[in-house]
C-alpha cells in the first residue's frame, strides 16, 4: 500500500515536472501532458480514419495470432532440438547465429512475401517472439537435474512420464521466462511492422499522426501503446513469479 | 513405535529362495572425451536376504556404478546382475528402491507428494497413496511437515523424506548411495542410528554406499572394501557386533584401524600417489 502510494506520487511528480519543463518550449514538439486527453478525443474523430477501436482490435488480433504461432513453433522446435541430441547439435548453432542478426532486416522480405496486410505483421511478430521461446526451451531442457530423471526412471517411469512429471516441471520457470519475453517481442514485432508499412492497426495510426505532424495525437498513441505493452508484460511477470515460486 | 508400513515378511515356502542380489563378475567402462575409463573391474558378490552390505571405498572407485547396475539404471558391459534369481534388465521398482546422495527430491512437490511419487506411477488411488505416505512420514518425525516443500526442510529432514519415498515402494531391496553424505557429522550419526532401527523393523536387504568408516561400522552386517578405479573388491569383512553399536568399543576401534589401513591405501592410489 505504501509502495503504491509512493509510485502514484512519483507518477504525479513526473507529470508536473514534465508540464513545467515544456511550458516555455515550442508546443509542437514539446507536448505538455495536459494536452494529451484532448488529443485522444480528437483522434477518435479523425474523419478519414476508421474509429480507433477498430485499429486497436485489429492489432490485438494480430498480436494474438503472432504469439500463438510463435509459441507453437518455439515449443515444437525447442523440444525437437533439445530432446534429439544429434539434431540439436546440428541446428542449435544455426539458431543462435540467426538470433544474433537484428530481425528488422528481414521485415522488407516479409512484406514482399506476405503483402501489406496483417499477414506480414503476424509473420514479423512470430519471427521476433519465436527466438526467446525456442532458446528458453533448449536452456530449460539442459537445466533438468539428471538425478531427478534417474529417480523417476528407477521408480519405473516411462519416457513420457519422465517428460511430463519431471522434465516439464523442472524446466517450467526457465520456459515461462522465455514465453514472457516472447510475448513482449511479439507485441513489438506487430507494432513495428505496422509502423514500417501498413494500412490499418495501432502502428498505422501512430505513423499517420506522425506523418501529418499531429504530434499531440502521436504522443498520446505512443503512450497508450507503451502502457498496453507494459500491462501485458506485468501480467507475464506475475505469472512467471507464480510459476517460479511453485517450481522452486 | 509401530511399523512404518507393511513390512514384507519372508514367505514360508519350503523351496530355498534365491539370494536377493547376485553379482556375477560385473564390469563397466565409460567412454569419455579423453578415452575409455574402466569404472568397475570385475565385481562378484552375493547379498543374502535381510543383509546390510556396505560398499566402502575412495571417491570415484565405482561404488555408485555398482549400485546403478543393481538398480538396472546402468547396464553392465561384462557379467550379469541377478535380482531374486532373475537377470536384471532395466529398473525394477517392484523389487528395488533407491535413495540418492543429494536426496533427489522434486522441488515442486511437497514432502507428501514426493513420497507418493512412486505410488502415483503404480496407479495407486490418491487417497490410498496419501495414507501410505502419512504413515511413513509420521514415525520419521515429519508430522506437520507433509505440506512443506523440500527447500523449507533441513538437510536431515529432506533425506528422511527421500528415504520415505523409497520405502513407500515397499520393495524387499533398498539401495542407498551415500544417503547421508551431504549432512553434518552429528546429523549423520543420528540418521545412522535411526536407519538401524528402521531397517530391523522393515526387514530389508540393503546395499549401502559410503566412504565413511564410522557409518560402515555402525550400520553393516558386512563391509565390502573396494579398490581405487577400476573398482574391484579388495576385502570383505563381516561385522558381527550387536546393534546398537558402541563406536568406542575396543572391537570397533580395532576394526576401524583395519579398515582405515585398507581404505587409506586405495585412497592414496585414487589420489595418484604411491602407497
Amino acid at each position: 500500500m505504501k509502495v503504491l502510494a509512493w509510485r502514484l506520487g512519483i507518477l504525479v511528480a513526473i507529470l508536473v515536472a514534465w508540464e513545467a519543463a515544456v511550458a516555455p518550449l515550442n508546443p509542437m514538439f514539446y507536448i505538455p501532458p495536459s494536452a494529451l486527453p484532448g488529443a485522444l478525443v480528437r483522434m477518435w474523430r479523425v474523419p478519414e480514419l476508421p474509429a480507433l477501436g477498430e485499429h486497436v482490435w485489429l492489432t490485438f488480433k494480430e498480436i494474438a495470432g503472432a504469439y500463438t504461432l510463435a509459441v507453437a513453433a518455439g515449443l515444437w522446435l525447442g523440444f525437437l532440438l533439445g530432446l534429439r541430441r544429434t539434431v540439436g547439435r546440428i541446428y542449435e548453432p544455426l539458431l543462435a547465429a540467426l538470433y544474433a542478426v537484428p530481425s528488422v532486416i528481414w521485415y522488407p522480405s516479409l512484406m514482399l512475401f506476405f503483402g501489406l496486410g496483417p499477414a506480414s505483421k503476424i509473420a514479423f511478430g512470430v519471427l521476433l517472439g519465436f527466438f526467446p521461446i525456442v532458446l528458453s526451451v533448449l536452456a530449460g531442457i539442459r537445466q533438468v537435474p539428471a538425478t531427478l530423471v534417474t529417480v523417476a526412471r528407477s521408480m519405473g517411469a516411462r519416457p513420457w512420464t519422465v517428460f511430463s512429471k519431471v522434465m516439464l516441471p523442472a524446466m517450467a520457470s526457465t520456459m515461462v521466462g522465455g514465453l514472457r519475453a516472447g510475448l513482449a517481442l511479439s507485441v513489438v514485432g506487430v507494432l513495428v511492422g505496422e509502423i514500417l508499412g501498413s494500412r490499418a492497426g495501432v502502428g498505422y495510426v501512430i505513423n499517420y499522426a506522425y506523418g501529418l505532424m499531429m504530434t499531440r495525437e502521436y504522443a498520446v498513441l505512443a503512450l497508450i501503446a507503451a502502457a498496453a505493452v507494459l500491462a501485458v508484460d506485468t501480467a507475464g511477470a506475475l505469472l512467471e513469479a507464480r510459476v517460479k515460486r511453485w517450481a522452486g | 513405535m509401530t511399523l512404518p508400513y507393511n513390512a514384507r515378511m519372508p514367505d514360508g515356502a519350503a523351496t530355498p529362495t534365491p539370494s536377493p542380489i547376485v553379482l556375477e563378475a560385473i564390469g563397466k567402462r565409460y567412454e569419455t572425451a579423453s578415452g575409455a575409463v574402466q569404472a568397475v573391474g570385475s565385481v562378484s558378490l552375493t547379498v543374502g536376504a535381510e543383509e546390510f552390505v556396505t560398499l566402502l571405498g575412495p571417491s570415484g572407485c565405482g561404488k555408485s556404478t555398482v549400485l546403478g547396475m543393481i538398480a538396472g539404471l546402468v547396464p553392465p558391459d561384462a557379467g550379469r546382475v541377478l535380482v531374486h534369481g532373475a537377470p536384471c534388465a532395466g529398473p525394477n521398482p517392484e523389487k528395488v528402491a533407491l535413495v540418492f546422495q543429494d536426496g533427489g527430491l522434486f522441488p515442486w512437490r511437497t514432502a507428501l507428494d514426493n513420497v507418493t511419487f512412486g505410488l502415483e506411477l503404480r496407479g495407486v488411488p490418491a487417497a490410498k497413496r496419501r495414507e501410505i505416505a502419512r504413515g511413513l512420514l509420521e514415525p520419521m518425525g515429519l508430522r506437520g511437515f507433509e505440506q512443506k516443500y523440500p527447500r523449507e526442510l533441513s538437510g536431515g529432514m529432506r533425506q528422511r523424506v527421500a528415504i520415505a519415498r523409497a520405502l513407500a515402494l515397499d520393495t524387499p531391496i533398498l539401495l542407498m548411495d551415500e544417503p547421508f553424505g551431504a549432512l553434518d557429522e552429528q546429523t549423520r550419526l543420528l540418521m545412522g542410528e535411526w536407519l538401524v532401527g528402521i531397517r530391523r523393523r522393515a526387514r530389508k536387504t540393503v546395499v549401502f554406499v559410503t566412504h565413511s568408516l564410522h557409518e560402515a561400522i555402525a550400520l553393516s552386517d558386512r563391509i565390502v572394501v573396494m579398490t581405487a578405479r577400476p573398482g574391484r573388491i579388495k576385502d570383505v569383512i563381516d561385522v558381527t557386533l550387536p546393534f546398537p553399536r558402541d563406536l568406542n568399543a575396543p572391537e570397533v576401534t580395532d576394526l576401524r584401524a583395519k579398515l582405515w589401513d585398507q581404505v587409506r591405501e586405495e585412497s592414496l592410489k585414487a589420489m595418484g600417489s604411491p602407497p
